[in-house]
């Protein structure tokens, strides 16, 4: 299946919901993660890695961002948990701090400097994409079709 | 003092055969009453080699593992027929604000078996099916050695779960819940909801079950690649009648890929304060809002 923003659409007008992760709080993530991102929109960040939080219930990518007017933002991304992000062929030491790397996320509905991960491209050019959101077939399967290149609205 | 052989009254085959009935009327009485307290008797070697070769012919459900691709929520296609107290809950009831699934607290079955997101994995033995669901952490252990229920099952989150086959289908009966098992009764109205709603939460009707939740779980392959699970609750403080959900499936992995990992829910309660976008890592009381 191909990770593509009308594919996401689709999901969330109801074609498929199935849960990406998660037990307890991951659901209750997922829950809140409805209401706290925008699933139908994707944003592209370039930046520094400050954290490469890998833990359970959720991983966190901790990213700073230079802005246009030359401020630095740091910016709070979640993603999926370990075991399913390995299910997708993610390794904790792919992702280190110091790292330059872009980012495609769904961005917070209300503008705070937070996201859901979706994708990241690493400066060797492996691209990892999270499985959140995804259906069990798509999670049994692995991933497919991944871009090459952050298909979001950059960042400015 | 040696005994001449002939002065014997049971020669060894004849003692190894009556003790083998013993032992069988033993194992047999014992698994009837469901005492615990009866110290079952080792297999010797043969008794064992032939136990694994007898559940080597059975269905493969063993072979990789199984991914849910059926939605999280039950669906309830026939209105259930509920009972005056069940009817008024429903009746009454507001689709929560919030999720229920807070603190990593044990869901317990039947739902444990609706999440999906990772995969679930059987094992077997000798008289006991295991059944790894790695979405809760937690593992079903379905006793098939012909036992009867408890009289008094303690109750627990994942209950008392006994197995026998069918033909091709594995029949799992379980009883013994505690009163805090997540437990869906019922589906809202499409129509009563909000458009357009993206939870896969949206509509679910959960509510209380009653001490005495039986559910009968009949698992069959479909075919090499999928499982179907059909689920028929009995509970006669929610149902007038038993309750038959359609069946959910499931679809098997064999790549190293699905093998089943840990998952421990609690090693990092992360927090995402909403108001501010600032990430904390282990705040256990704001978490438990979550």
């Amino acid at each position: 299946m191909k990770l593509s923003d009308s594919n996401r659409k689709m999901k969330l007008t109801g074609l498929i919901v199935v849960f990406a992760a998660f037990c307890c709080s991951s659901i209750a993530y997922a829950h809140h993660s409805f209401a706290l991102f925008d699933r139908s929109q994707l944003t592209t960040l370039s930046g520094t890695v400050r954290e490469w939080k890998w833990a359970n219930p959720h991983t966190w990518l901790t990213v700073v961002v230079r802005k246009a007017d030359g401020t630095d933002e740091e910016w709070a991304l979640v993603g999926s948990s370990p075991n399913m992000m390995i299910r997708w062929g993610w390794n904790a030491a792919d992702i280190k701090v110091g790292d330059k790397v872009m980012v495609d996320i769904h961005p917070a509905r209300d503008g705070k400097a937070i996201g859901e991960l979706h994708t990241v491209f690493l400066p060797g050019g492996k691209v990892l994409a999270d499985p959140g959101g995804q259906s069990g077939e798509a999670l049994a399967g692995g991933p497919s079709d991944l871009p090459t290149k952050p298909q979001g609205i950059p960042y400015q | 003092m040696k005994r001449a052989p002939d002065s014997v009254p049971w020669n060894n085959s004849t003692r190894i055969l009556c003790g083998g009935v013993w032992s069988l009327i033993a194992i047999v009485l014992a698994a009837q009453s469901g005492d615990a307290r009866a110290a079952p008797a080792p297999q010797s070697k043969e008794e064992l080699a032939k136990a694994w070769r007898d559940i080597a012919t059975l269905p493969d459900l063993w072979q990789g593992t199984w991914q849910s691709v059926s939605p999280i929520a039950d669906d309830f296609p026939t209105p259930p027929d509920y009972t005056p107290s069940a009817f008024e809950y429903v009746k009454r009831y507001k689709p929560v604000e919030d999720s229920p699934f807070a603190n990593c607290k044990p869901l317990g079955l039947p739902f444990v078996m609706n999440i999906g997101g990772m995969p679930m994995k059987f094992f077997q033995s000798p008289g006991m099916i295991a059944l790894y669901i790695e979405s809760s952490g937690m593992t079903r252990f379905i006793h098939t050695d012909g036992r009867l229920h408890s009289e008094r099952p303690n109750p627990t989150y994942l209950g008392e779960s006994i197995g026998h086959w069918e033909g091709d289908t594995l029949v799992v009966d379980t009883t013994g819940f505690a009163p805090d098992t997540l437990f869906q009764m019922g589906k809202l109205d499409k129509k009563t909801l909000a458009q357009g709603d993206p939870s896969p939460l949206s509509g679910v009707i959960f509510g209380p079950h009653g001490p005495n939740l039986r559910l009968v779980e009949r698992m069959r392959l479909a075919d090499f690649k999928t499982l179907e699970v059909q689920t028929t609750i009995y509970d006669d403080t929610v149902f007038k009648r038993p309750y038959s959900l359609p069946s959910r499936r499931y679809i098997r992995g064999i790549e190293r890929r699905n093998e089943p990992q840990e998952w421990a829910c609690t090693d990092n309660r992360d927090y995402l304060d909403p108001t501010t976008g600032t990430l904390e890592y282990n705040v256990k009381d704001k978490a438990q809002s979550r």
